[in-house]
């Protein structure tokens, strides 16, 4: 900063003068994170809210378990129980998965492809605004009334005129602000992709996480838009007496079920579809070897295509069609290959090879193991005949919760724990995660294994009570306890990503050897990302690097080795 | 990793703990021919269900496995990704069909054996639900209804129409029907035909407000000629509850009138006196 200095008019300096006061002070680091529009800073907010929302949602769930826990308990009343359940549903979907798939593909993805910044960097920082704005709308409602209309709203009980309080206004509102949000976040990110690779990193040299990144951000650039219309539609009809959604007037309370279907899939597409990429990278850097790529980046692209497709699998037992039915099954069906070629690739690729267990293949192992539950159970979800029986029970919502808690939590800890290096500049403690991992995974599998009884029982979902003498006593009380030791888990392994950054030693830029660019900047990367841009010129840049530097510091050696027998 | 068998254990005792509940009870009371066809399936898809993920964890288990010896580079891969996506293919395409064959017959409209009161030969009885928050509401062919409790014959072939009146409730009957929507605008219709009489409980799936762990439904499946006395009697009942209602409306009416009368004669003689004293003064 440079300060003018007045001189006597008698006296004009000889030559010119610069005089500062030095480098102005960088400012509270609150304020530069708050004000920055740099994807960094964006991205480990964006992850940072998702990691505190699982610790929200999962002590929303314990809640609406412990009032499970025995038959006709009284221990939250059906008020409650809907409003817990209506924001644990919000949470987990909008403050949960979405913000920390995008989150972090938009804190990786620039670095893995070698930019120095986002393309339209102002637009990805508007919506992390609006999503946090949103994040806010939603839990300040608590104040007032939170929304109470089940997990998806289904018009036209969310309509003024059966449920005329504003809890559904908030739902929509804040749930508005945050697809809306992320999805100006993706867009950022799409552009970005498209425009500012670095020299040579044409697609087929693209990591599978950018690969994930574009794959995702075309998904969302396209569910997006469906979810807002739908959700300004209800606006439209609570508000200002529209008739979109009421069967009466000409409208169809089915459009809403085809529209957010088509959304709220394609998101556990978008989700699925991330975090067998971020295990893909995490396999690849951990067993030293490829996997075949056509193959994977083909499943994935499949992934999000045919399972956006299977909407209509939601709706088995609506009056729709019966064409749309057997195309649902179909679709839904026909993910059985993608989903089975990147399984097999992943688990043979592993099994192939020598490597060191640390806690991000720990994590991604788990979450291959419960998303196979999910997804194996899902087959039977999808079928007309059984559908008919077993949807809006249990039996689905197990489903659902072993899918989206492998790929989510355990996805989502198998990244963070990889990326966490790169992201603080500290190793994580291995040993507590490792504890965590455990504690986690068993209170998956107790909490939900027994649920698909439950379910197969007949015990519908969104209830806040049930009766004894139907055979669900036992599998409710083992998942209750299987909440309580999930959640410990989870605030052990959270605790631990907020203890590593000041307990643990600094780490290297590169601390796995991994093979992609985002090793090559420091740990954490400068605003900039990188001093120097390699040319790319195979799928694995920081390997060919790494190997540079080998040859030159042996040419070297070697021209001293020649030259020292001379002196 | 010693972590990982151990729940790898607590995962396969799980699996076979839930399977026997699971394998076995989809529906040990099928009451209609679809549901049988959804109980084989299930149990097909449940043995192929189960054998994927047994197969998927004990691979992953294998993969995590401690090595104590260096894993060799000899162990190349030896599927190609055609071969295997192909044979993927043929996996799922045989769960498809399948999985049609058997949803299709599940699907079919069983024929009556029986023919009863307000039914035309050959075709189902048709008998209309409402759901409402949060009640169903019965109407049978010959205008009496009921709330609740459903009555069906034996035998016959019912076509429930189900309609909304006000938000989207699921119709649930595992035995009969299993879950169908019921949404406003539209009527969903499913078919049953029960053969063995007995009574049915369940309740509604689909989210529907504060009442709706109260809404249950309940069928009650008698012989042709039991339904056939019994909604001709719920008929008469109903009439005669509505003649009892018309009749004590009827005399509130009259008494109100007659106590409006004597208002007004009271209030005439009023008027009249105070015209009187007005005269007076």
């Amino acid at each position: 900063m440079s300060r003018t200095t007045s001189y006597p008019q008698s006296m004009p300096p000889t030559r010119p003068e610069i005089s500062s006061d030095g480098p102005s002070s960088r400012p509270a680091r609150w304020i530069e994170l708050a004000t920055s529009a740099d994807h960094k800073d964006i991205g480990r907010i964006l992850i940072t809210t998702a990691f505190g929302s699982i610790f929200l949602a999962a002590l929303e769930l314990l809640l609406m378990r412990v009032q499970l826990a025995v038959p006709s308990n009284v221990f939250l009343n059906g008020v409650t129980f809907d409003r817990l359940l209506s924001v644990y549903g919000e949470t987990a979907i909008f403050l949960v998965a979405l913000p920390l798939i995008i989150g972090l593909l938009y804190y990786v993805v620039p670095l893995q492809i070698g930019s120095r910044t986002t393309a339209i960097p102002r637009v990805g920082q508007i919506g992390l605004w609006l999503f946090i704005f949103g994040g806010i709308m939603l839990y300040a409602s608590f104040l007032f009334t939170p929304p109470e209309a089940g997990i998806n709203p289904l018009p036209p009980f969310s309509d003024a005129t059966f449920t005329p309080n504003n809890g559904v206004d908030v739902w929509i509102g804040s749930t508005g602000m945050i697809v809306l949000g992320l999805l100006m976040v993706s867009i950022d990110l799409l552009t970005t992709l498209h425009n500012l690779r670095a020299p040579g990193m044409a697609w087929r040299r693209a990591p599978l996480f950018t690969w994930a990144g574009a794959i995702v951000t075309w998904l969302f650039t396209i569910i997006a838009p469906i979810f807002l219309a739908a959700i300004t539609m209800l606006m439209i009809d609570r508000l200002y007496g529209g008739g979109f959604f009421s069967g009466e007037e000409g409208g169809s309370p089915l459009l809403w079920q085809h529209f957010t279907y088509i959304f709220f899939t394609g998101v556990y597409m978008a989700v699925a579809v991330t975090f067998l990429a971020a295990i893909g990278e995490i396999v690849q850097t951990f067993t030293g070897r490829e996997l075949p790529r056509k193959s994977f980046v083909y499943s994935l692209i499949a992934i999000a295509l045919i399972g956006t497709l299977a909407w209509t699998q939601n709706m088995l037992t609506a009056p729709i069609p019966s064409g749309w039915k057997y195309y649902g099954m179909l679709m839904a069906l026909a993910l059985i290959v993608p989903f089975g070629l990147i399984f097999y690739n992943l688990i043979t690729t592993v099994s192939q090879s020598d490597f060191h267990m640390r806690a991000p293949l720990r994590f991604a192992l788990g979450a291959l193991s419960l998303a196979s539950i999910g997804l194996a159970a899902e087959i039977a979800q999808s079928t007309i005949a059984i559908a008919t029986q077993l949807s809006q029970t249990y039996d689905a919502w197990a489903a659902t919760h072993f899918t989206l808690i492998g790929f989510v939590v355990f996805g989502g800890f198998a990244a963070i724990t990889y990326w966490y290096p790169k992201m603080t500049g500290h190793e994580l403690n291995e040993d507590r995660a490792a504890k965590s991992f455990g504690l986690m995974f068993a209170g998956t599998l107790i909490a939900v294994l027994p649920l698909f009884a439950a379910g197969v029982e007949g015990q519908v979902t969104d209830s806040y009570r049930f009766f004894s003498g139907e055979g669900l006593d036992v599998w409710n009380l083992i998942s209750s306890v299987g909440t309580l030791i999930l959640f410990v888990g989870l605030v052990l392994a959270v605790g631990n990503l907020v203890k590593s950054r000041t307990e643990e030693p600094v780490a290297t830029p590169d601390p796995y050897r991994g093979d992609s660019l985002e090793w090559l900047a420091l740990s954490p990367p400068p605003a900039h990302n990188f001093d120097v841009l390699p040319d790319v010129r195979s799928t694995r840049p920081m390997r060919d690097i790494r190997e540079a530097i080998k040859r030159r510091d042996d040419e070297n050696a070697e021209a001293e080795g020649v030259a020292q027998p001379v002196a | 990793m010693s972590l990982f068998i151990s729940l790898a254990g607590i995962l396969l005792g799980f699996a076979l703990n839930a399977s026997s509940a699971m394998a076995l009870s989809l529906n040990p009371d099928a009451a209609s021919p679809g549901i049988e066809d959804a109980n084989i399936l299930h149990w097909i898809l449940f043995v192929v269900i189960l054998a994927v993920i047994v197969v998927v964890n004990l691979a992953i288990l294998r993969a995590a496995r401690p090595r104590t010896r260096a894993v060799g580079a000899k162990q190349g891969r030896k599927i190609s990704q055609t071969k295997l996506a192909l044979g993927l293919s043929v996996f799922a395409l045989a769960l498809f069909v399948v999985s049609t064959v058997f949803s299709d017959k599940s699907r079919e409209i069983p024929v009556s054996t029986e023919t009863v009161a307000g039914q035309v030969e050959g075709q189902p009885l048709e008998i209309r639900a409402t759901g409402q928050q949060w009640l169903w509401r019965f109407d049978y062919p010959n205008g009496a209804f009921s709330y609740r409790r459903l009555i069906v014959p034996t035998g016959a072939t019912v076509q429930l129409n189900l309609v909304s009146t006000d938000v989207v409730h699921s119709w649930n009957l595992p035995e009969l029907t299993g879950k169908a929507l019921a949404v406003p605008g539209k009527t969903n219709p499913v078919y049953f035909r029960a053969d063995d009489p007995g009574v049915y409980t369940s309740r509604s799936s689909v989210f529907s407000g504060q009442g709706y762990d109260t809404m249950e439904i309940e069928v009650e499946v008698v012989p042709p000629a039991e339904y056939e006395a019994a909604i001709a009697k719920l008929r008469i009942d109903i009439q005669v509850a509505q003649d009892k209602v018309e009749a004590e409306f009827q005399a509130a009416r009259q008494k109100a009138d007659e106590a409006a009368d004597q208002v007004k004669q009271m209030d005439s003689t009023t008027k009249l006196n105070e015209t009187e004293s007005a005269n007076a003064e």
